[in-house]
């Protein structure tokens, strides 16, 4: 990796260049970048050659094919959703965490097992605010990991959290984060080199990956202000073609073109809407919301499944033979717009692809 | 004094008293009979610049406030930075020196920009330079008086006690208790006895 | 400094003064009893030294919450047969300049005396602007004193004018007369006890009409400026070089003359008189010379005035050649005018006019060795400044905001944020309150596509001198902007001055303080009050108020570090190196090079940041920025934080 002026680097390619993913990996390591209302700026020029901040970015480059391995010890023969064991349907057995879940609850489960067992201090979840911003919450017990379930469709930085988690003392944690979020904590756990006082992800040892074609701007609360009025805002969702929000006071469609509007443009320029670096990835499943899509990708995922299935919190079932062709074509077909971006000189380019994974991507994923 | 002007510089920076000292000094030559000019610089004494005084002493008659480059007869400095920069504009072979060792850093050397002269060169250099010099720990000597703030008096106390001019102790200690009272007295008059005895 | 000896009752004696005490001490032996001002480098001692002797002296001494209000006071004092002062210094005097414009035209009764500090070179200013030009646009007398003692001379003498024409008499001060000391012989001292009255027959009016009196006061006193004993030539008889001088340029002529040896050859003319000037005098000396060189500061003020009675006489005269700053020959290294004068650059110039080699190079023994580079020091906020918080939040939250806020500087020792310890924050700076002003008017732009917030910053004393206009004009127009007050409880910038905000007033009485935010609630703005300490609080609220519409007003509050560390029991604050990681943390040491506060230094030895206590003023926002928790404070206590 070229060493010049990094910090300056991500301030013109990513942040500047409308590129940022707002993951929020990089909030906390200096005093330099802060994030304020999801926003994350540089406040001052910092003028160092070397920066973390810009190593552990998932926009700068990245090569994927050593990120397959460092993970997962070998490169992935599925192009489309990556390295993985087993794919399954699953939901909670938790009656409360079912309910409150976006769709089977399945994060929700994982992430209150893991701090109530002890596997984890704590985990870095998301916090609904109504109709704001949600907020970044270590949770560390049960009841505050529920207060987190539910989507929330902007693109929170609220690994902002994690640096000062780790700061003060915390270890052992669990991250519940989208395909970018989880793709830096990787890209920090792979800096193996450092020892350094800011290698927050080295203290992560379990990651919950979401799925996640596309985030909204953080406008898209104001504007939901304006549907909802003053009523409380209890869930959104945005099934195939159209958008609902939840209220106290019942239910409003929104149609999606004016969500698209939201849309942020960076995440066209993303390869990766299933959280291929997770330990497990969990989706939605498009078709039954009583369940949940969960893909198990590591050893550690797979125990941890395990462990959570034999406590009776979480059931699996088969992932249905006739529905995996059409999530592996949607995840081709996000993956073909971004390389065509990109070959037309639109899309932002980030990742150093191996011609075998643009090939594989070309060839329609799976089988090679 | 047989010259017709003597020409006395007190530098230092903002928050360090110097402007007292320079005021003790003067009211002190006036006191004993000479005509005094001072000429100050504190405009930015609140904010860290520096600070300078020109103080000109005469048996003949009122001098401007200001001192002619290369003709200061004596520098009095709080600061080894800012001495050395009165030295280079006002100093000659003829000129003494008491120069307080304790570096306070300008902005550009905080900002790791600049460098600050090492110490012991700043040192050497004067001391080659000038007719004579005294380093003095004066802020530590101030600090063991019990009175940091109290280097001003320390230097003071220096400069009283080379009898550069002609004043008597008494004369300092007059004008000193005419400013001060109770407490805050006597740990400048402290404060000048140690700098009296840190020259001789 | 030696304020004690304003005290001294021993007419005849010469004690140590500084300008402003002598000024001080003239006033008082001139039977002062009114005195009204706003504090303002150089001259801010003058009120405060007015103010401690206010109740020995039967006087009334007053921080005024501006300079024009100021005058109006001074003038209403000399309606009411009382002599008064007023105190400005050259910026100051613009604001007054509509009224005194006015109470020239009217005239006055008793003696007025309006002391304007100037400050070539701009010492503790923002501009150099000499003040003489507005004095003559006022048509009333000017007196430049050249030492302390001529200061205080000239005190009486103008006391004494000023009756005599009922017109307000200007001592222009320059900040080598105000700020220098010098031996002064004092006076008897006054203690008068007037009775006020404002006679019934009595009209004090602004009328056209009478222009025509003022050219005949003017008039009068070209011809007391004759007799003044402070216009002196001093030199050879019918020397063929004369140098026409004021201020304190007066003694560095002849000094000069001196060192190159020209005793016998060139006078010295000193003016004491600016405005009017003492005509005959002048062409006498004018008539022998052959060239006469013209040194002062600021502006070609003599030079053009003596220029212009010159060409009226000139059958007289001629033959005689002008040398000063139009002819390019009186200059300092950045070009005529510009600058302040000193005993080198007048030196420089005598020499160049007369064509005489400046021997100062060889009289100077050259140095034996090479000095090692010394860098410049930079202005900066004092540690613990709670301004150096207020503009990193700022900063901060402007970044946060990201749409490009503009943020408008003002007058006082927040204006050093155009610096670099203020990150060159403000992209603005005018007059006193002018950026409220501003925020005005660019708070209304959005109409034009104009989509960027603006902040305006002005201190607690700027708020009340002149920004409460521009704050109505702001809710009667809805400009769209965020004032910032950055409340340090005292007049900082000129040695703490109180205003109307405190609970003190210039004699140290207890008065009931106006609160800022009681001025802003009763225009039915919103106002906030923050601790600007708490940086990141601060960061949110600033933030916050960015995205809101209309004209809203955040009050920093803070006292200034140099009044808290005064009377400070706070606990230590410093650096625990174990924890301290040096280069090897992100953070850039940014507590040294970045925040620079400059009690937190860098320790080349271990290569860790280091804070130099005797610099510290405790304020603790240091340990609330660093990224490693390495700035610690003694018993772990945390101000009231
Ligand atoms: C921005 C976004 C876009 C998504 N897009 C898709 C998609 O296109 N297709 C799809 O199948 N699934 C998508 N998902 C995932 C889906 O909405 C559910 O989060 C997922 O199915 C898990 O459901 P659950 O009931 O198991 O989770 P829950 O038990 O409800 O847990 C949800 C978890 O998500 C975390 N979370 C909420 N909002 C955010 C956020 N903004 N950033 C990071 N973490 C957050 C919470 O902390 C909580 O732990 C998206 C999620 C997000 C946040």
């Amino acid at each position: 990796m070229e060493q010049s002026k990094m910090p300056l680097r991500l301030r013109q390619e990513v942040m500047e260049s409308g590129n940022c993913a707002r993951c929020g990996l990089c909030v906390g390591l200096c005093p330099y970048i802060k994030t304020m209302n999801e926003r994350i700026a540089f406040i001052h020029d910092c003028n160092r050659e070397d920066g973390t901040c810009y190593r552990v970015c998932p926009r700068t480059p990245t090569n994927l094919s050593d990120l397959d391995k460092q993970v997962f010890g070998k490169e992935r023969a599925d192009h489309g959703l990556g390295n993985y064991l087993e794919i399954l349907y699953a939901r909670s057995l938790n009656k409360d965490l079912a309910q409150a879940g976006q769709y089977g609850g399945v994060v929700s489960t994982l992430a209150a097992y893991m701090v109530e067992s002890g596997e984890s201090q704590a985990a870095v979840l998301t916090k609904r605010q109504n109709n704001s911003p949600p907020t970044p919450c270590l949770a560390r017990n049960r009841e505050e990991v529920l207060s987190c379930s539910g989507s929330n469709y902007s693109a929170s930085p609220t690994l902002s959290i994690l640096n000062a988690g780790v700061r003060s003392g915390l270890e052992k944690l669990t991250i519940v984060g989208r395909p970018c979020q989880i793709l830096g904590l990787r890209k920090m756990q792979a800096l193996t080199e450092r020892s350094e006082h800011n290698m927050s992800a080295k203290k992560v040892d379990f990651l919950i990956g979401l799925f996640c074609f596309w985030s909204l701007e953080t406008e898209i609360y104001t504007y939901l202000r304006g549907k909802t009025g003053s009523a409380r805002l209890l869930r959104m969702d945005i099934p195939q073609n159209y958008g609902v929000v939840t209220t106290e006071n019942g239910e409003i469609q929104i149609p999606i073109d004016e969500l698209r509007a939201f849309i942020r443009p960076t995440c066209q320029s993303c390869f990766d809407p299933t959280s291929e670096f997770a330990d497990v990835s969990v989706g939605s499943t498009e078709y039954d919301p009583e369940w949940s899509t969960l893909i198990i990708r590591s050893t550690r995922g797979q125990e941890i499944v395990n462990k959570v299935c034999n406590a009776g919190h979480l059931e699996t079932k088969p992932y249905p033979e006739e529905r995996l062709p059409l999530l592996l074509n949607a995840v081709i077909n996000k993956k073909k717009r971004v390389l065509e971006s990109l070959s037309n000189g639109k899309g932002y380019e980030y990742l150093e692809l191996s011609s075998d994974y643009t090939q594989g991507i070309e060839e329609g994923g799976v089988g090679r | 004094m047989t010259a017709k002007v003597l020409n006395i510089i007190v530098t230092g920076v903002g928050g360090q008293g110097n402007v007292l000292a320079s005021q003790v000094i003067a009211t002190a030559a006036v006191d004993s009979g000479y005509f005094v000019s001072v000429g100050e610089t504190f405009g930015a004494s609140q904010r860290g610049g520096s600070v300078t005084s020109h103080i000109r002493v005469s048996k003949v008659s009122a001098y401007g406030p200001l001192i002619p480059q290369g003709e200061a007869d004596f520098i009095l400095g709080f600061e080894p930075l800012e001495t050395l920069r009165t030295f280079r504009d006002y100093g000659n072979s003829s000129t003494q020196v008491i120069m307080n060792v304790r570096p306070n850093y300008p902005l550009g050397v905080l900002l790791n920009e600049d460098q600050y002269p090492d110490i012991p060169v700043l040192t050497g250099n004067l001391r080659v330079q000038s007719q004579k010099l005294w380093a003095l720990e004066a802020t530590n000597l101030a600090v063991d008086v019990g009175v940091p703030v109290g280097t001003n008096m320390v230097m003071t106390g220096a400069f009283a006690g080379v009898q550069f001019l002609p004043i008597s102790f008494l004369a300092y200690e007059t004008v000193l208790k005419g400013m001060f009272a109770g407490e805050i007295l006597d740990l400048n008059l402290a404060a000048f006895q140690v700098g009296v005895k840190a020259v001789s | 400094m030696s304020f004690m000896s304003l005290q001294v009752n021993e007419p005849g004696r010469s004690v140590l003064m500084t300008g402003n005490e002598a000024i001080t001490r003239g006033a008082i032996e001139a039977g002062l009893s009114f005195a009204a001002s706003y504090p303002g480098s150089p001259t801010s001692e003058i009120l405060a030294h007015l103010g401690r002797l206010a109740n020995e002296h039967n006087l009334y001494a007053e921080w005024s919450v501006n300079e024009k209000v100021a005058i109006e006071e001074a003038a209403a004092a000399s309606f009411a047969g009382l002599r008064s002062l007023c105190i400005v210094k050259q910026n100051g005097l613009n604001v007054a300049l509509d009224s005194l414009v006015s109470i020239a035209i009217s005239g006055i009764k008793a003696g007025m005396v309006l002391v304007v500090g100037d400050d070539p070179g701009a010492h503790s200013s923002t501009n150099e602007e000499d003040s003489r030009l507005l004095s003559k646009v006022v048509h009333i007398p000017i007196f430049e004193p050249s030492t302390p003692e001529e200061a205080k001379q000239m005190t009486l003498a103008a006391y004494e004018l000023s009756e005599n024409l009922k017109l307000p008499v200007t001592l222009r001060c320059v900040t080598r007369i105000s700020h220098a000391s010098g031996n002064v012989t004092l006076g008897e001292l006054q203690n008068v006890n007037k009775q006020a009255i404002f006679a019934k027959k009595d009209r004090y009016v602004t009328n056209a009409a009478l222009h025509q009196l003022q050219e005949v006061k003017l008039a009068k006193i070209r011809q007391i400026a004759d007799t003044l004993p402070f216009n002196t030539y001093k030199g050879p008889q019918n020397a063929k070089t004369v140098i026409i001088a004021s201020g304190p340029s007066a003694l560095y002529a002849p000094e000069a003359v001196n060192a190159l040896g020209l005793d016998n050859e060139v006078g010295v003319l000193k003016l004491g008189m600016t405005w009017p000037l003492p005509e005959k005098f002048l062409l006498e000396h004018m008539k022998h010379a052959e060239r006469v060189i013209f040194i002062e500061e600021i502006e070609s003020f003599n030079e053009d005035n003596v220029m212009a009675l010159a060409a009226q006489h000139i059958s007289e005269i001629y033959p005689l050649e002008f040398y000063g700053q139009k002819s390019g020959h009186v200059t300092g290294p950045k070009g005529p005018g510009v600058g302040e004068m000193d005993p080198d650059k007048v030196k420089q110039s005598i020499a160049r006019v007369l064509g005489v080699e400046n021997n100062q190079a060889a009289e100077k023994p050259s140095l034996k060795l090479e000095t090692p580079d010394v860098p410049v020091r930079e202005m900066a906020f004092c540690a613990g400044c709670p301004h150096r918080a207020s503009f990193w939040a700022m900063k901060s939250a402007v970044a946060l905001d990201g749409r490009n806020a503009v943020v408008l500087g003002d007058i006082g020792c927040y204006s050093l944020a155009l610096r670099r310890t203020g990150w060159a924050l403000p992209q603005t700076m005018h007059a006193m309150g002018s950026s409220a002003g501003i925020a005005n008017g660019l708070g209304k732009l959005e109409r034009f596509g104009f989509k960027q917030p603006v902040i305006a910053v002005v201190g607690d004393s700027t708020f009340f001198h002149s920004t409460i206009p521009a704050l109505v004009n702001a809710r009667y127009t809805r400009a769209n902007f965020l004032l910032v007050v950055l409340d340090n409880e005292t007049t900082a910038m000129t040695g703490h001055q109180p205003h109307p905000g405190m609970s003190k007033n210039a004699m140290g009485e207890i008065v009931e303080g106006l609160q800022i935010e009681e001025v802003v609630k009763g225009l039915k703005l919103p106002v906030v009050i923050q601790d600007p300490y708490d940086v990141k609080g601060t960061t949110e609220v600033v933030y916050k108020l960015l995205q809101s519409e209309g004209t809203k007003v955040l009050v920093l509050s803070q006292a200034c570090a140099l009044v808290a560390a005064k009377a400070s029991t706070r606990p230590r604050v410093y650096i625990d190196q174990e924890q301290c990681i040096g280069d090897s943390c992100g953070c850039n040491r940014f507590c040294s090079a970045t925040f620079t506060c400059p009690a937190t230094i860098w320790d080349p030895k271990k290569g860790k940041a280091l804070i130099d206590e005797v610099v510290c003023n405790r304020c603790q926002v240091c340990v609330s920025l660093c990224p490693q928790g390495a700035i610690k404070v003694e018993g772990g206590a945390n101000l009231d934080r």
